[in-house]
């Protein structure tokens, strides 16, 4: 019997995570070997734990850790608190609000390239932005915004394009939390906060969990929305890798996509756990 | 009454953030794709200072514009319903089972996610050569954009199984439905959103992606990122860039839109029998 | 299944033998000429003007009756990673892959490319280029020049800063009003190398040696940025930097001069944006050429370099686009800036002391800003 049951479940997850670990388990492979030295796209290949202690004994590699984290937690944070509210008014349906959530969700649709020459055309020094603040004599004379030291361009960016998503996630997850449920807490006495905090939140969790690790692994990762928009006195982590490889230094740029990997998957656990414990910690 | 009254108040504050949210970013969009060649738009202009369609006529006119919509299109549904199946029964798994390793299977389910993308490009690509996949590139394109965007199903799809409740099974079970009348009426319901969701964010990644579709592609089957890198990158031609994603826009709002038709119908807070 | 996932895997990244290059050497030229008719195509990857550059080998195809296709779209990096990826094909879909001079250092040319030896004789085309040895394997086509981009509305052509402490000067006078990228294009690089060779007496730039004493030697220059740290501005990439020059808000940029040019002609930019090279000498750069070892028509790209770095089309470019010559035999007389200012082309830093000079000026200069 349990031994048909583990069959199952292994049958089952051959088609999506089999074909996974098979193909991309082999990039994997591929990539932690080359970040000691071996299958070089320069030649020799030769066993080297060098690459690993010169990429991680330096201040740019500390740097960009830790930038490449504030912005994947932030990003991840930023657009699940604004997704969730708007998920739970968008629940049921009312009058116009199919349109709402169109609306909301028409970011999914606009290329994240486009999306950041767009906002950097709105921030420049003599861009919109600046005209009206000047315009409102708000500000004095022209700011200028672009690439701006805390990243907030680049979080902006990421929230615009991540929210929708989402929100995408957590409509399913609240939509499927039945009236009797809340109907249930009301009747108990449970006031809207309440409600939020016992019911909602606790049977949200998942939806919470997934749409936060698929946005921080994403954000983590982020390239071109932090060249584009990004600090110029900070790399991210992806932008250090594509440094190295520019350099022909493949080895060390593999050394930093794995510290990548691994802090995407390290994260993403983190994350899970942190958002299960506020979100059902408060249930008693 | 109250309710009504919260709908209002929300609904004038969505219009207005749906105004920094939108509006201003697609106005932009349409007036960079209006810049005639003649004179730059600079950013101390409010207006470009000469506008024309000519971005429009002459986009259309590219020989590889069609061609590439066409491929575009066929690619993201395609690949969009192949993920959806390749994850259903992994996420049927890992939704409804309790077994030792289940949360370290959800973790690997994120590989590809988590892959930089440049080490994706070369190295699974290389890998789909080997497999001589690419004797057909477009079939080697979807079948690429599958695997890369399985997380993302497996995902969504774990949180829709996990939530079909057992009440529900076990009262059609207890009512002598078969199990195909069981699945529609417990499963079903839950599940559509999760399936809406995934179909609608594969395809849109799909439609993004550059670098898979180009090594393999290039130079027989061209997409749509392919035009925009192009515009985007070394030549920089910004007003193409506005042209192509407003082209994009109208096919992608249909789409959403019978997507959401098709997915509609069943809420599952509507029909679970009270309010 | 996982077994021989690791072993095709593992195949993706080993060296093999160059098969067609052999079969093409030890052909007469007129022999490759009759089989490059016969092949009766390429397909050329290269990352910039696509448009302009299918104008431009419109003469080839007439002459030889060979259809060049440039491909769709893509930048640098997708080209490139196409290549790495597609190594182990037997037969690609690249003919001719045309990469920046400075990429061409990064991947080792003996696995990827085959040797050109069986050209037809030429002095006067160009395999090593500002300091880059291509060897066999890589010609240089398209010579450009990094320098400075100025706004003539804000700055006079008869005052431009031509030193370290005049560039100095400009920006203490003129703050927030220089601005320079220092990844994303070699513009920004070629200006602070530069800056940073004038500034450090006796470090030797151009030895591709590397040590502690050396990088200690290149502290002057990092203090000198340092100092002046507030009136500068760093920008995001070659193009950024351009782009707000011609949106008022930055005076002057380093820039690549085909570049600028290019967007001008696009009306990306203001027409009226100019260009020098600075007495202390900015890098020259190209392009160059090379045949991937798996070349689906490898004597139609052979046929195709050979048209590519003759006199007569390195003059038809030079007058099409501006770029410097890249045959001694042509007639490069339609420069963008003066023949005069060439001779401040300078070398680039040579390999690997430049990355790490590059490498500790993003550490104490631009991660500290």
């Amino acid at each position: 019997m349990t031994l048909r049951r583990a069959a199952t479940i292994l049958l089952l997850l051959m088609p999506g995570l089999g074909l996974i670990l098979a193909l991309i388990g082999a990039v994997v492979y591929i990539a932690v070997a080359q970040s000691f030295g071996l299958y070089s796209l320069m030649g020799e290949s030769a066993f080297s734990l060098a690459f690993w202690s010169d990429t991680m004994g330096k201040k740019a590699f500390d740097k960009a850790v830790r930038y490449s984290i504030y912005v994947g937690v932030l990003s991840a944070i930023f657009s699940v608190i604004l997704a969730y509210p708007l998920a739970i008014w968008l629940r049921k349906p009312f009058a116009g609000s199919v349109t709402i959530g169109a609306v909301l969700k028409a970011p999914l649709l606009v290329h994240g390239l486009v999306a950041a020459f767009l906002y950097i055309n709105i921030i420049s020094y003599n861009g919109l932005l600046n005209q009206v603040m000047q315009g409102l004599g708000i500000w004095d004379g022209p700011k200028r915004l672009q690439n701006d030291r805390n990243a907030i361009g680049v979080l902006i960016l990421q929230t615009w394009k991540n929210m929708p998503f989402a929100l995408l996630l957590l409509t399913g997850a609240v939509q499927a939390i039945s009236d009797d449920v809340l109907d249930a807490a009301r009747d108990l006495g449970a006031g809207s906060w309440a409600r939020f905090r016992k019911v909602i939140a606790p049977l949200t969790v998942s939806g919470l969990q997934a749409a936060m690790v698929i946005i921080f692994i994403g954000a983590l990762a982020d390239f071109s929305f932090q060249t584009i928009a990004g600090p110029t006195n900070r790399q991210s982590l992806a932008q250090l890798m594509v440094n190295f490889k520019g350099r022909g230094d493949w080895h060390s740029a593999a050394v930093v996509g794995v510290s990548m990997m691994a802090i995407a998957l390290i994260g993403s656990a983190l994350l899970a756990v942190a958002a299960r414990m506020i979100m059902r910690g408060r249930l008693k | 009454m109250t309710r009504a009254r919260l709908n209002k108040i929300l609904m004038s504050l969505v219009i207005g953030a749906a105004f920094l949210w939108l509006l201003i970013p697609f106005t932009m969009a349409v007036l960079w794709s209006l810049v005639d060649p003649s004179e730059p738009w600079t950013a101390d202009q409010l207006l470009p200072p000469a506008m024309s369609f000519y971005r429009w006529t002459d986009m259309w006119q590219n020989s590889s514009l069609k061609p590439a919509l066409v491929t575009s299109y066929a690619l993201a549904p395609t690949a969009a319903v192949l993920t959806l199946c390749l994850a259903l029964p992994t996420a049927y798994a890992l939704g409804r089972y309790e077994f030792p390793g289940r949360e370290l299977a959800k973790t690997l389910c994120l590989l590809p996610l988590v892959v930089p993308a440049f080490i994706t490009a070369i190295f699974f690509s290389s890998i789909l050569f080997q497999l001589g996949l690419a004797g057909n590139r477009f079939a080697a394109i979807v079948f690429a954009h599958a695997v890369l965007f399985l997380p993302y199903a497996i995902r969504i799809l774990t949180v829709s199984f996990e939530q079909v409740r057992q009440d529900h099974i076990d009262a059609a079970r207890d009512l002598g439905a078969t199990p195909l009348a069981r699945f529609r009426v417990a499963f079903v319901p839950a599940l559509k959103p999760g399936i809406s969701a995934t179909l609608l964010i594969v395809f849109i990644q799909s439609i993004e992606e550059f670098a898979i579709a180009f090594i393999i592609g290039s130079p027989d089957v061209v997409t749509i990122p392919t035009l925009l890198y192009s515009a985007l990158g070394q030549d920089f031609v910004r007003p193409n860039a506005a042209v192509l994603s407003l082209i994009l826009v109208v096919p992608n709002v249909f789409l959403m839109l019978i997507l959401e038709r098709l997915m509609k119908s069943a809420n599952p807070a509507l029909s679970s029998g009270k309010g | 299944m996982i077994k021989h996932l690791l072993t095709t895997a593992a195949a993706v990244v080993a060296v093999t033998a160059p098969l067609q290059a052999q079969d093409l050497s030890a052909m007469s030229w007129d022999q490759i000429v009759e089989q490059a008719k016969a092949e009766g195509e390429l397909t050329w990857y290269v990352w910039y003007l696509q448009d302009d550059l299918r104008r431009a080998v419109q003469a080839f195809e007439d002459e030889y009756g060979i259809e060049v296709t440039i491909p769709e779209g893509g930048d640098a990096g997708g080209n490139a990673n196409k290549l790495l990826a597609e190594r182990e094909r037997e037969t690609g879909d690249i003919d001719v892959f045309a990469w920046g001079y400075n990429d061409f250092e990064t991947v080792d040319l003996d696995a990827l490319f085959m040797p050109l030896t069986h050209l037809p004789e030429d002095d006067g085309r160009v395999s090593e280029l500002t300091g880059i040895d291509g060897g066999d394997h890589v010609l240089a086509y398209w010579g450009n020049q990094t320098g400075v981009a100025y706004d003539p509305a804000h700055v006079s052509a008869d005052d431009l800063p031509q030193t370290p402490e005049e560039f100095a000067a400009f920006w203490a006078e003129n703050p927030g009003k220089f601005g320079f990228n220092y990844e994303k294009g070699g513009s920004g690089p070629s200006y602070y190398l530069n800056m940073l060779r004038v500034l450090s007496d006796g470090v030797d730039f151009f030895d591709g040696e590397s040590n502690d004493e050396k990088l200690a030697g290149l502290q002057p220059g990092i203090d000198f940025f340092n100092a002046h740290a507030d009136n500068y501005v760093v920008t995001a990439s070659n193009a950024d930097s351009i782009l707000r020059v011609s949106d008022g808000e930055l005076w002057m940029v380093p820039a690549w001069e085909d570049h600028l040019a290019g967007l001008q002609n696009r009306g990306e930019v203001r027409s009226d944006i100019a260009f020098y090279i600075p007495e202390m000498g900015m890098n020259g750069g190209g392009n160059g050429v090379a045949i991937p070892l798996n070349a689906p028509n490898p004597a139609a790209a052979s046929v195709f370099i050979h048209w590519l770095t003759s006199p007569e089309t390195q003059t038809m470019f030079n007058r099409t686009f501006g770029t410097a010559p890249m045959n001694a035999a042509s007639d490069d007389s339609f420069a963008l800036v003066p023949n005069a200012q060439r001779e401040f082309r300078t070398p680039w830093a040579a390999q690997p002391f430049r990355g790490e000079v590059e490498q500790r000026f993003v550490d104490d200069v631009i991660l500290e800003r």
